[in-house]
């Protein structure tokens, strides 16, 4: 027992220590990309790394309504997407499956939003309020579909615990897995808004509503949600990688960590890529597009409830 | 006699009323009337004869006249006519009825020489200071003679603020500006939003207001003022420079040299073609869609290189002089010219199909910032809006100046009166430049570029120069003056009309559709300001050649 529980802890360092060294590569690569794609020469792609240096070196201005809440929120971002980092396999099975179920991992999911929310809220400034409500709505109606993908798995294996729900286990044993490629469909379509890019950046919209919630933060808070950002779409994808596409994750160590990485790095390339060629949408047609979603979401639970 | 036909249709039932009147060519009307029927001939020539409002003009003609006097300007699209509708005020009280309960459009102008020359509009809507900043104190007037240019007013409250309108009922403030990142420029929208609804705004501007037209009248010469009037704005610097010489042309009846007016022609063009390709990048930046806005950048880039050949600035030509230009175009510089369109129009037909063909921008732009043909008609306004909201209106070709009426181009109209429409008519428009410069190119004629001026200009003419900038109609106004400068010069630049629409245009609109709305007119807040910008370097560490400078800077 103390063994599992030291291997826990060892391979969920591992995991956080990965998500930290790679997440800022993965924004470097889309700074890159983008760049290229729009003519230019773009930033070195260790960028990131020293962008976020740079910002923990900085002065900590207290500006806002509540200082006290907006240090925690940014605290908050980042420790909940580092947590989940634990419950996902990176290279390795998820560390702590055991503690925790499916209903676990759409919580902490649902609290990286709720720290953004209580950043916005604390900054208190108008335009911090618009990208709250924005970011609220976009999170009621973006939220369930991640939730009905683990829940489909769940379905598909009679069981909420995390190593059976991974794993690929959303392709029921049927001949024609529709739930699964239904609700993989739905999630490929709906990574950019989780991730929070163009054109679903209507939350923080710079030349809307300069940067919503963050609007108040500067220095090492800034730093903190900048590293939360990037570290969520970096575990993001890893756990799109762990639901649908798992093959290869069987393979010893270093091996199986490659075939992730490789993965992660297609989606980002496909985020990178839909991001340089879209216009943001404004919040209510990004909400019909979320709800368009979601109905596709419940039809994949649908299939699933009844043995697809 | 185009000018005659309109004199006489206001003559049919003002002839009693009309003091004088002054025809001096083919399409200019001058027409002094008695102070107690401005406002119905406004309305008549404004409504029953369908002529444009342009600006009004108040002006301190007490040293000279012993009175003052305010002109309103209209012009007459189908006629080709420009035209001033004057009236003189006594010295001592120097009240006029209000125009804008019949034309909406002046407000701004009639508020604007309220402040500055305390001429009262008597039964304004909105007697609301628009110029002035609010600590400057009730009663001293800027533009008037015995006003020093470089006076401060002894009682100057800094602490005093503006009274904003109370908002509506259940609606939330959000100040939008004086700095926002799509603002490039400080102005002041208090927007009224209920939920991520905007349901009104009020305007607070001119914070960089510097009274260049002051400056013009006391300070400089009629030389010097065209190197002012381009700073009046970074984009379309070159418009307002030969706007101002073509006003003083025509009120002192010169006639620059034909190659003269071809230069001109061609470097307005030019400035046409950058200000819609930073249009067309900026309104892509403003809707998150940054790939056109770079692409868009790349290609304008080497338009700035060839200003820079001709003229030795990106911007800021200094091209315009009374009478003529001050750069030449050599034929190694047209071969430079045909070479770099052929290059644009080639990218160009690329970057307009995917525009065109973009469903994501049309469902960010279509049905947004709605500005229909009666709004176009009653705010007075122009350029781009006005064309794609179905009104073919355009100065190159309704009071042809410089070249164009040697030259052959289509106006482009859309009829969507939206963003989408917008986007569209600047698109194409760029074809329509290229077009332009080439058939200039090929027509221009050898021969001298500047006249030689060797008598002083008569004082006391009134000149009008209309413009198509690229944001719409730039209008200048000069009255010639003594001591080689002007009595009076007046600008009005396109966005001082376009903005006024803007409450209209948001109205009832996402609160995300508010940015692209205010791009869509492509606003310059400088030019509504009239904006002195000095740039002061310290240190000089090291200097650099400009080779260094253009390698550090350029990847060819």
């Amino acid at each position: 027992m103390t063994e599992s529980a030291l291997w826990a802890i060892v391979t969920g360092v591992a995991n956080v220590i990965l998500v930290l060294a790679a997440a800022p590569f993965c924004e470097g690569i889309i700074r890159k990309v983008t760049a290229r794609v729009q003519s230019r020469q773009g930033p070195p792609i260790w960028q990131p790394y020293l962008d976020i240096l740079k910002l923990l070196g900085k002065e900590d201005i207290e500006s806002g309504e509540s200082p006290g809440l907006q240090r925690l929120s940014a605290y908050l971002s980042l420790a909940a997407v580092l947590t989940l980092a634990w419950f996902v396999p990176m290279g390795a099975a998820a560390p702590l499956t055991k503690a925790g179920d499916a209903i676990l991992v759409i919580y902490l999911l649902t609290l990286c939003g709720v720290s953004t929310l209580l950043a916005g809220l604390a900054a208190g400034s108008t335009y911090s309020l618009f990208g709250v409500s924005r970011e609220m709505m976009a999170m009621l109606t973006l939220e369930p579909l991640l939730a009905v993908g683990v829940i489909v798995g769940a379905v598909e294996t009679g069981s909420l615990r995390l190593d059976d729900v991974l794993n690929a286990s959303v392709y029921s044993l049927a001949a024609w897995p529709l739930a699964g490629i239904l609700m993989l469909v739905v999630l490929l379509f709906s990574l950019q808004a989780f991730v929070g890019r163009v054109p679903f950046d209507t939350a923080e919209a710079e030349t809307e509503i300069m940067e919503g919630p963050l609007i108040e933060y500067s220095g090492p808070k800034l730093g903190l949600f900048k590293y939360a950002q990037m570290s969520k779409l970096f575990v993001y994808c890893a756990l799109l990688v762990g639901l649908f596409a798992p093959w290869g994750s069987q393979w010893p160590y270093p091996l199986a960590l490659l075939v992730l990485l490789a993965k992660i790095g297609v989606l980002v390339l496909l985020i990178t890529l839909v991001g340089a060629t879209h216009a943001r949408y404004r919040i209510d047609q990004a909400i019909r597009y979320y709800a368009a979603l979601f109905v596709l979401s419940l039809v994949a639970l649908t299939l699933a409830l009844v043995g697809f | 006699m185009p000018a005659r036909n309109v004199l006489n249709q206001i003559k049919e039932r003002f002839e009693p009323s009309i003091l004088r009147v002054d025809v001096p060519s083919d399409n200019r009307l001058f027409l002094y009337v008695t102070p107690g029927v401005v406002r119905d001939i406004c309305n008549h020539v404004f409504r029953d004869l369908d002529a444009r409002y342009v600006v009004s003009i108040g002006i301190d003609d007490r040293p000279y006249s012993g009175q003052f006097t305010v002109a309103h300007n209209f012009g007459f699209e189908r006629e080709k006519v420009l035209s001033s509708i004057l009236v003189n005020l006594p010295a001592d009280d120097p009240v006029i009825d209000s125009i804008s309960p019949a034309v909406p459009a002046a407000n701004w102008a009639e508020r604007e020489f309220r402040d500055l020359l305390g001429i009262e509009p008597v039964g304004c809507p909105s007697m609301k200071r628009l110029v002035l900043p609010d600590g400057w104190p009730e009663g001293v007037h800027p533009l008037r003679k015995d006003f020093s240019w470089d006076l401060k007013p002894a009682k100057f409250d800094e602490n005093k603020v503006f009274a904003f309108d109370d908002p509506p009922e259940g609606c939330v403030v959000v100040p939008f500006g004086p700095f926002h990142p799509t603002l490039d420029e400080p102005a002041h929208f208090r927007l009224y939003v209920e939920g991520e609804i905007v349901r009104g705004c009020e305007y607070r501007g001119f914070m960089v207001h510097r009274g260049i037209e002051k400056l013009a009248d006391t300070v400089l010469t009629y030389n010097e003022i065209p190197m002012m009037a381009e700073r009046i704005c970074g984009i379309c610097g070159c418009v307002h420079s030969v706007a101002y010489a073509q006003a003083v042309e025509q009120a002192a009846a010169i006639e620059p040299p034909a190659r003269a007016r071809f230069i001109r022609t061609i470097m307005l063009e030019l400035e046409r073609l950058h200000s819609h390709l930073l249009w067309v990048g900026l309104a892509n930046h403003i809707l998150g869609f940054d790939t056109l806005f770079m692409q868009s950048f790349r290609m304008r880039e080497p338009i700035m290189w060839l200003c820079e050949r001709i003229t030795g600035n990106r911007k800021t030509y200094g091209l315009c002089v009374i009478g003529g230009v001050r750069w030449d175009i050599t034929p190694e510089i047209k071969d430079d010219i045909n070479r770099i369109l052929d290059q644009l129009e080639k990218e160009w037909i690329a970057a307009a199909k995917a525009v065109q063909g973009d469903r994501n921008l049309q469902k960010r732009t279509k049905g947004v910032g709605i500005a229909d043909a009666a709004l176009v008609k009653d705010l007075g306004l122009i350029g781009p809006i006005a064309r794609a909201s179905g009104v073919p209106q355009d100065c190159r070709r309704d009071f042809p100046y410089a070249a164009y009426d040697q030259v052959d181009f289509q106006v482009i109209t859309q009829a969507g009166c939206d963003v989408w429409s917008r986007v569209l008519v600047r698109v194409l428009e760029v074809f329509e430049s290229i077009r332009i410069i080439r058939q200039c190119l090929e027509k221009m004629p050898a021969g001298p570029i500047q006249l030689q001026l060797d008598d002083e200009l008569p004082p006391g003419r009134i000149g009008l120069s209309s413009i198509e900038a690229p944001r719409g109609e730039a209008h200048h106004f000069v009255v010639t003056g003594e001591e080689n400068r002007p009595r009076r010069w007046r600008v009005r630049a396109p966005t001082y009309q376009n903005l006024q629409g803007i409450p209209a245009m948001i109205k009832d609109q996402q609160l995300a559709d508010m940015t692209i709305s205010l791009g869509s007119i492509d606003p310059c807040f400088s030019c509504t300001d009239r904006l002195e910008i000095l740039d002061i370097k310290s240190g000089d560490v090291r200097v650099y050649s400009q080779q260094e400078i253009v390698n550090m800077t350029r990847r060819v």
